[in-house]
């Protein structure tokens, strides 16, 4: 008798047991609202305004702010933020945007289409992206209190995806802002319609962002940079910690909950941190040498092709990553593997050659006598100066003669718009949404890629509104790029940021960091 | 001393207006933009000569200079291009910071270098001498950064005694503030402490070998009195200068430990705006800054009379 009965209790305290170690593990995954999420970042941001700077930091801070027409899903493709949806007319000239009602700005103001057309008229003379849809746009206007129309000056395949791009993005400000700040002047009244609101900007001490409680979020679940919104933790602290070991210090001691950008040789000492998550960030940036194409050597196709020819590249990669292979990859593919809309896999591009024979032959072709080349680097950035030197050192083992010159970021921004001034500079290429946001094949970013085949293809690709078409068009302008070389790739660099365990849902999908979604366990 | 004074007060306006046009010169003729910064990495020409010409940056240089000097005498400062306010409010909020480490560090320095002086001094050629003064030739040759990086290892992450970084003002949280500083003013004033130690020791020397204090000796006064009472006091000009300069290294000097210790003072807002080119700010700091060290000279050569009565400035 004793037999069965003692079974029955152990199976009743067995089952007992399991349901209550599934209850608190349900309910310490269950999202909870409260409490500060400190965040160190490399630094402050130049404003607070994106229409206005590129700058990647105010990207970052900006869209808990505010919010565009469209956003971008997991896949990188437009989804509706503010906008409720869209229609195009026939003959494929007229948007017109029906926005969601009943969305206020932190100023208890609701927004309506005189803020969409008074913001995005502003952003359409400053934003990158804002200029290239704008000098298609014939006219852009109210319809009535909740609907806006965009008429085209041609077809254009460009429209939505530049309303939604995070960054340099087409923020919604209230009418009296926009029109306000010109478009050369920097917004300073931060007022816009995301789950968060400024509630305080101390330079170098700190940014806060505070829950705004009448935010109301789109009904769809979390995708990448849309979707579904909400503002779980009361406050989100933006430190700027410029030392990174500092940063990787206070993520240790909990005087952080999250650090960015940090430096890849910290991974090891947070992976044997139990309270701490390391996180890769991928994509990061493609490493790129641009070449000045609008005076001087690099003018000269064949000297190009020759620098593409000569370079072992996985060395160079594993080097700037610090001997650690989960912070590179090796791609030729101008778009990266997570932007699998725009990502091609094209054999037999000349890429990552490591073809001595051919660079020397080039150089011969080329008329090259040893010329200086005048390569900027930066060591603000130890990644740019590392892939510089590297590159130096191959390239002169086939006969280059490079003259590697390093200066503060400040001193390289300034010195690539003079195309006096260099031959080469060092960047990292960031992901591009389209292909017509690739700058570097544009002949208004430095370097000036004003190549007319290179050009005809972009116009084409910005006219083309069929995905089918657009992809071999795509396909068309990478194998240009390799035989036109206006920038080397090299390979993908990844990042690394860090989380605390206690930090809930983060999506680390997105290639910049965003934190509505996120909630604390404390 | 009244005239005195007011000839090193009216010597002080020439100094600063060599110092802004010189600081006014460099930052401008360096090579960058802080509209290239400021616009981020993806901006193109135009966007950067828009704005250029928004913010009067494309006026010929000559012109910034005389409006530069015309906002100074009206003891305006410029607006600051990254910060969006006028540069005196930027320095206003940072001065707190700066000051609470300066004088931290300061007190840290003397406490350290004063005594670790005077006792080698005092016990010349003994273990306790020749230990001082390697411990002092440590604190000179071990760099700032790393000393204040292994500080935050040790005690914040490993045994998680003191915040790794950070600022609390001594204004509202007063604790807060002082385990702040604590790991900043020790690894900041045990670096300046070297230079206070070797120096009090080598004039403590010079003045116990004097012909007094050997008569200080001889009456039977015993070596406690003798190397306190009447030697240090002697001994102190030169030290008292080697802690003005102290403190004028640390007003403008404390950078490394600033940023390391994420400490929103002067120091760190220089360094930045450097790197951003925030042309207005960078001024303003330096003219500060120079300022201080002209105040604080006069300061201790005000001190000297006090300390040596022997020294008269009419």
């Amino acid at each position: 008798m004793a037999g069965p009965f003692v079974f029955r209790r152990a199976l009743v305290a067995f089952v007992v047991v399991a349901l209550v170690t599934a209850a608190s593990a349900l309910a310490a995954e269950t999202p909870r609202k409260g409490g500060i999420l400190r965040i160190g970042n490399l630094g402050e941001p130049p404003a607070l305004d994106p229409h206005w700077t590129t700058a990647s930091i105010t990207e970052t801070l900006t869209n808990h702010i505010y919010e565009g027409l469209y956003s971008l899903d997991r896949e990188k493709k437009p989804i509706p933020m503010l906008a409720e949806g869209h229609t195009v007319s026939r003959d494929g000239l007229t948007y017109t945007f029906k926005l969601r009602q009943g969305i206020t700005f932190h100023n208890g103001k609701e927004m309506t289409s005189e803020d969409v057309v008074a913001s995005l008229s502003r952003w359409g003379k400053q934003s990158i992206y804002g200029k290239a849809l704008f000098a298609q746009v014939a006219d852009f206007k109210a319809v009535d209190k909740y609907t806006v129309e965009m008429k085209l000056k041609e077809k254009s395949a460009i429209v939505l995806v530049s309303l939604a791009v995070p960054n340099n993005f087409g923020a919604i400000y209230p009418k009296e802002i926009a029109e306000k700040f010109p478009p050369q002047v920097k917004v300073t009244e931060y007022i816009g319609t995301g789950p968060y609101k400024l509630a305080e900007w101390k330079p170098d001490q700190y940014i806060r962002m505070v829950r705004f409680a009448e935010y109301k979020s789109r009904n769809e679940k979390p995708n990448g940079y849309g979707g579904g919104k909400t503002a779980y933790v009361d406050e989100i602290r933006w430190v700027p910690v410029p030392e990174v070991a500092t940063r990787v210090a206070q993520v240790e001691t909990g005087e952080l909950d999250f650090a960015d950008d940090l430096n890849l040789d910290a991974f090891d000492r947070l992976k044997r941190n139990p309270a701490v998550r390391p996180i890769v960030s991928k994509p990061y940036y493609w490493l790129v040498a641009v070449f000045n194409k609008k005076e001087g050597l690099m003018t000269n196709q064949k000297l190009r092709q020759a620098w593409q020819a000569a370079l072992d590249i996985e060395p160079i990669m594993k080097n700037v990553a610090g001997g650690k292979t989960e912070f590179y990859r090796m791609d030729s593919s101008l778009a990266p593997v997570e932007i699998t809309t725009w990502h091609t896999k094209i054999q037999g591009l000349p890429w990552n050659e490591r073809n001595t024979e051919k660079a020397k032959r080039l150089l011969q072709e080329a008329g090259y006598k040893k010329e200086p080349v005048r390569f900027l680097a930066t060591q603000e950035y130890k990644w740019m100066y590392d892939f510089a030197l590297l590159t130096k050192q191959q390239l002169e083992d086939v006969g280059f003669n490079i003259d590697l010159q390093v200066v503060d970021w400040a001193t390289l921004v300034k010195r690539r718009n003079n195309p006096k001034e260099y031959d080469a500079f060092t960047t990292g290429m960031g992901a591009f949404y389209d292909p017509t946001h690739h700058i570097y094949l544009t002949a208004s970013w430095p370097g000036w890629t004003t190549d007319e085949d290179i050009a005809r293809v972009q116009a084409e690709l910005a006219r083309e509104t069929d995905h089918k078409k657009r992809v071999a068009l795509w396909e068309k302008q990478t194998r240009q790029f390799y035989e036109k070389v206006p920038v080397i790739r090299y390979g993908d660099l990844f990042g690394l940021r860090a989380a605390r365990h206690t930090v809930k849902d983060f999506d680390e999908g997105n290639e910049r960091i965003r934190f509505f979604n996120v909630w604390l366990e404390k | 001393m009244a005239p005195y004074l007011l000839r090193r007060v009216l010597a002080v306006i020439p100094v600063m207006a060599v110092v802004v046009t010189i600081v006014f010169l460099l930052i401008h003729l360096i090579p960058g933009d802080p509209v290239s910064v400021m616009l981020g990495p993806d901006a193109t020409p135009a966007q950067i000569q828009g704005t250029r010409q928004a913010l009067g940056l494309d006026r010929p240089l000559y012109e910034q200079l005389l409006a530069f000097y015309a906002r100074v005498l009206r003891g305006d400062l410029g607006h600051s291009y990254f910060l969006d306010r006028p540069v005196t409010r930027a320095l206003a909020e940072r001065a707190e910071p700066t000051i609470v480490l300066m004088l931290s560090a300061l007190l840290v320095a003397v406490v350290i270098g004063v005594p670790s002086g005077i006792v080698a001094a005092a016990h010349r050629g003994s273990p306790w001498d020749r230990g001082l003064m390697l411990v002092s030739l440590l604190g000179v040759c071990v760099p700032g950064f790393w000393l204040s990086l292994n500080f935050i290892y040790f005690f914040a992450v490993r045994l998680r005694w003191l915040p790794a970084a950070g600022y609390a003002s001594v204004l509202t949280d007063p604790v807060g503030a002082l385990t702040y500083m604590v790991l900043p003013a020790v690894s900041l004033g045990f670096n300046q402490s070297a230079l206070i130690a070797r120096i009090s020791r080598s004039c403590m020397l010079e003045v116990l070998q004097q012909d007094y204090i050997r008569t200080a000796r001889a009456k039977g006064l015993s070596p406690r009195v003798v190397t306190y009472v009447h030697g240090f006091r002697n001994a102190l000009v030169p030290v008292v200068a080697v802690i003005g300069i102290t403190t004028a290294i640390l007003i403008g000097g404390a950078v490394v430990t600033e940023i390391v210790f994420n400490i929103p003072g002067l120091g760190r807002l220089i360094i930045s705006a450097i790197l951003r080119r925030d042309y207005p700010v960078v001024q303003g700091v330096v003219l500060v800054t120079a300022a201080a060290y002209v105040f604080i000279n006069l300061v201790v050569d005000v001190l000297y009379a006090f300390i040596d009565p022997r020294i008269r400035y009419d």
